[in-house]
């Protein structure tokens, strides 16, 4: 008898302390280690409650904004971390060093990297370079320590050194992305037009082991290569950033690549364009320190978060410049619902030291039109159409073009033709990942025909391009860096894609933007 | 509203808590008599709440609830009568709820069957209440109880309405049978006992969905969800399937076991639903070990009364086996999955069962254990040619394993031993240790056990807190049935 009592009263206090925690603390509003806003409690209708909508609002609004939801969501990504068995203790590490590599498993990846490629493209100078770049990088004991999280995100490594992959899923395609790019050499043939198609960590990055669960890029990229005019000018990437592996090319916990691959792709543009090609000792290093970047929220895997770095970006010295802003207001729904008249603002925005944000550093953002003057005068004028990895880009540019403008390709309700004319552009680059070229950047095509007032125009989602497999949880996860809201976190539902709005650049950007116009 | 969201937990539960300790008291110091004890209050408050649990999920359905209880307790009425009203009341009461059921959950499944054959019917999209099969089962244990003599007429109708709706068993079963519960209706009585095992249980079915279940779900959906023949491996189907075989298991005796412990609170004794299925040694002895009130539903109300196994028994497996199919889901794949598992059953009683005791035992669990396996996947897959696929690739028909199959086996290996681990009857045979070693009883015996018992417990409060908290999937797979 006494000891049931026992057992209810501490039960009873304990499950009551719970109940005062989560029903009268202040609830959480944002998460910032999901970087998004959380559910809004529902509004009542009758409408909603007859559907059931409203008790379902209320149940996942209060389960979103749990007090502490961070500390708990933590909690239980270091219970779910636990699972794995832990191997490779520093001894096992140094018989795995001495053992021969595995011949099934390297002649499986060289299988899967050469059958694509030449089967596509004879000619590809490139793929061979990279993927024994990658051979190199992949470090036995990196190969011990692979693992692949239940959303097919790859986690090479070990806190504090984790990094986080996507996995490619694209096969060598890429037709109608070339046809967009072909389409503005044939609609501006006086301006140069050029393609730069910037891979992803995975390319470089990926262990053996985790290869026979990714696609090499190189295919894609070759394979969109060489349908292109021979008049647009190729910006090939694979071999300069293959060539720098070794070096922070690229973000280990972000999605995105690092400000310093990005240097190496701007100086190859500007070696194709003929202009100057920077150094980096015309830039002053500027650093955010601690920086955990999106592929925490993708992958919720502790060791992320546990895995900072450094976000590096250089600010350039010998150049003067001024930036101007067009800035778009977007709804919920990634419409542009306002544009804003033009205002000067800065183009690198500093954030503090363990930000997840950085990466927001450039133009603070993707939902504005950039235009930057600067004091280099060679009647060059180059804009380009990018995604968020061609933020990183410009920023270089300035010692090699008069005017540097950046258009992303979600965010533009101009017309494209009288936007080239009215500027005088004389180049064009198209900057965006291979995953959103391999979907196909046929909104590029929409820029060159509507009539942009510059108020809102309704753009409709092209909703098929969202997902271009579906086959897996790892490719639609993959295909949201493709699809047209790149960088957004999503859910995957019972198949289907919820976005749920969150990282850093539309983050941002709404705080930026009050700052600007301010 | 599930038992595993965090709205439940600790906001619908502590106001049931509290409204029920007001309503007891109220029952006991103002509507009581010395020679009556009064649960008016008590009832009325549980069935408040259960209304608003259903409510919660199915705003709409919860009025065919309602219906669905008053035409039961119409036809109860009927049969109360006696004599020649009987038969009739009985025959009432079955059309009123097989035919609801029909309506609700099988009508789609015909018309596309029907149209499957080149008719042209258009489909009434009609979308399955929440729980439907398991209340109605209950309408049905009830009229059938009662117009056999085994319990009285119930003339209240709010006891009969908290009879079929009582929410902890309201949308996935055990389905309660009305003797079970008849008194327990008008006169119960919690023990301090009756409390802390109800809230143990809880804790242990809460650990088993939300630590267990869900996790496996993650795999099971990794491996099975958007199953495709291209990029499937032999290894990563078998991964699939058996997380799925652990998730189906700990989702559905969690919800059991949560059912049956928040009774215990309020004072009543369901049936056990579980008896560690997965020890099983031939499919005989698994189907009496699994969703046992379902088993014995059937047995009683369908393959005893078409005459069990005096008369043509092979006929009478083979129509409860595919009622059962059916009984899952309105679906050709579930109808498939019951026929299949009438073919062992009968294999076994033929064969296996009479050359078993010379089987050496290990044989018999893997036997056992390979064939509800390999029927989990009829049980996933609503079309045939995935079944087929997924078949193909589970006998080699793919190449055998791969990167992504390994890192599941690795990142998730403690998961699968905690699992595997747990489907064995560990409570019993600690308890047996214990009693052995400190004596049945005994003081240290019962320090030992509570200490154990309150760690335990917290532990699973706080770890299953934390992991619901972003936690996507979560809905009960029985609760679609």
């Amino acid at each position: 008898m006494k000891k049931y009592i026992l057992y209810i009263t501490v039960m009873v206090a304990v499950i009551a302390a719970f109940v005062v925690v989560f029903n009268f603390f202040p609830r959480s509003e944002y998460s910032e280690l999901e970087r998004r806003e959380l559910t809004k409690r529902p509004e009542f209708s009758f409408e909603a409650l007859k559907s059931g909508e409203y008790t379902k609002g209320v149940s996942s609004w209060y389960s979103d904004t749990e007090p502490f939801r961070d500390e708990f969501m933590t909690l239980s990504m270091q219970v779910r971390a636990m699972r794995a068995l832990q191997v490779g203790a520093e001894e096992e590490q140094i018989n795995y060093i001495a053992a021969e590599p595995d011949p099934e498993l390297s002649e499986q990846s060289s299988e899967s990297n050469i059958s694509p490629i030449s089967s596509v493209s004879p000619i590809s100078p490139i793929s061979p370079i990279a993927s024994e770049s990658s051979l190199e990088q992949s470090e036995p004991d990196l190969e011990d320590r692979t693992k692949i999280t239940n959303n097919g995100i790859f986690i090479v490594g070990r806190a504090p050194n984790a990094r986080a992959l996507m996995a490619y899923r694209g096969k060598a395609g890429g037709g109608s992305y070339a046809r967009v790019v072909n389409t503005y050499k044939e609609k501006f043939e006086d301006v140069n037009i050029y393609c730069m198609i910037i891979p992803t960590a995975v390319e470089f990055y990926c262990p053996e082991r985790a290869k026979s669960a990714t696609l090499p890029e190189s295919a894609t990229i070759d394979s969109l290569y060489n349908k292109l005019l021979p008049s647009v000018r190729q910006v090939r990437l694979l071999p300069v950033l293959a060539a720098h592996t070794d070096e922070p090319i690229y973000l280990r916990t972000d999605h995105h690549w690092a400000p310093l691959g990005a240097y190496y792709a701007a100086q190859e543009l500007c070696r194709v364009a003929r202009v100057h090609v920077p150094q980096l000792a015309e830039f002053e290093e500027q650093v955010t320190h601690r920086f955990v970047g999106s592929m925490y929220g993708f992958s919720r895997d502790i060791s992320i978060k546990q895995s900072p770095e450094d976000f590096i970006y250089y600010v350039p010295t010998n150049v003067t410049y001024t930036t101007t802003y067009t800035i778009y207001e977007i709804d919920s729904a990634y419409q542009v619902v306002k544009e804003y008249r033009p205002r000067q603002g800065e183009f690198f925005h500093h954030f503090k030291d363990g930000s997840g944000l950085a990466y927001c550093t450039f133009m603070g953002g993707d939902t504005k039109i950039t235009k930057v003057e600067t004091s280099t005068k060679n009647g060059r004028k180059v804009l380009i159409l990018k995604d968020s990895f061609g933020n990183a880009l410009p920023g270089y540019l300035f010692g090699s073009f008069e005017e540097v403008h950046v258009i992303d390709g979600r965010y533009f309700t101009k017309n494209m033709v009288d936007y080239v004319s009215q500027n005088g552009i004389t180049d064009i680059v198209f900057a965006n990942n291979v995953f959103k070229a391999y979907a196909g950047g046929k909104q590029y095509l929409k820029f060159l025909t509507q009539h942009g007032s510059g108020i809102y125009t309704p753009r409709p989602q092209p909703k098929d391009s969202v997902v271009v497999q579906p086959d897996s949880m790892q490719t639609i996860i993959a295909d949201t860096i493709s699809a047209d809201r790149t960088d957004t976190l999503t859910e995957v539902q019972n198949g289907t894609i919820f976005a749920a709005d969150s990282l850093n650049n539309e983050q941002t950007n709404n705080k930026e933007q009050t700052e600007i116009i301010e | 509203m599930v038992f595993s969201d965090l709205f439940f937990l600790f906001v619908f539960l502590p106001a049931v808590a509290i409204c029920y300790l007001l309503a007891a008291w109220l029952d006991k110091s103002v509507l009581s008599t010395p020679l009556r004890k009064s649960f008016i209050a008590r009832n009325s408050i549980l069935v408040i709440f259960s209304l608003i649990f259903y409510a919660w999920g199915e705003p709409v359905y919860v009025l065919l609830m309602l219906a669905c209880v008053f035409l039961t307790y119409l036809s109860g009425r009927i049969i109360g009568a006696g004599g020649n009203y009987k038969k009739p009341g009985l025959v009432f009461g079955l059309v009123c709820n097989i035919g609801i059921l029909s309506i609700f959950k099988y009508s789609s499944m015909l018309v596309q069957t029907l149209n499957h054959f080149g008719l042209d019917v258009p489909d009434p999209k009609i979308s399955l209440p929440i729980g439907i099969s398991f209340y109605v089962f209950q309408s049905i244990s009830y009229l059938v109880d009662i117009y056999r003599g085994d319990s009285p007429v119930q003339k209240n109708f709010l006891r009969l309405l908290l009879y079929i709706s009582m929410f902890p068993q309201l949308i996935a079963g055990p389905i309660v049978r009305y003797g079970r519960v008849a008194e327990e209706l008008n006169n119960r009585h919690v023990s301090a006992q009756d409390m802390a095992e109800g809230m143990q249980r809880f804790m242990l079915g809460l650990g088993k969905k939300v630590i267990l279940a869900n996790q496996f779900s993650e795999l099971a959906t990794q491996f099975m969800g958007g199953f495709s023949e291209s990029t499937a491996t032999t290894a990563g189907a078998w991964i699939g399937v058996v997380g799925f075989s652990l998730q189906i298991y700990f989702d559905f005796s969690g919800y059991s076991d949560m059912a049956i412990g928040i009774g215990r609170c309020l004072g009543f004794h369901f049936n056990e639903n579980f008896n560690h299925p997965y020890i099983c040694d031939s499919i005989t002895d698994f189907w009496r070990r699994w969703h046992i009130s379902l088993c014995s539903f059937f047995r009683d109300y369908v393959y005893i009364p078409m005459g069990g196994n005096r008369r043509h028994q092979v006929l009478n497996i083979c129509v409860v086996w595919f009622l059962t199919g059916l009984w899952h889901g309105a679906d050709w794949t579930f109808a498939m999955w019951g026929i299949y598992f009438a073919l062992i059953v009968l294999f076994e009683k033929y064969v296996y069962l009479k050359i078993k005791p010379r089987i050496w035992k290990p044989f018999q669990h893997i036997y056992a254990l390979m064939i509800i396996i390999i029927g989990r996947v009829l049980f996933y897959f609503d079309d045939l040619s995935t079944v087929g696929q997924f078949y193909k690739t589970l006998f080699g028909g793919a190449s055998s394993t791969d990167f992504v199959a390994e890192a599941a086996i690795l990142n998730n290996f403690w998961l699968w031993v905690i699992g595997i681990v747990c489907c064995l009857p560990l409570i019993d045979w600690s308890k047996q240790l214990l009693g052995k070693i400190t004596g049945v009883d005994s003081s240290a015996n019962n320090s030992i056990t509570t200490a154990f018992q309150i760690v335990a417990s917290i532990a699973i409060l706080v770890l299953s807190v934390a992991l619901l908290v972003g936690a996507t999937n979560n809905a009960f797979i029985y609760t679609r049935f």
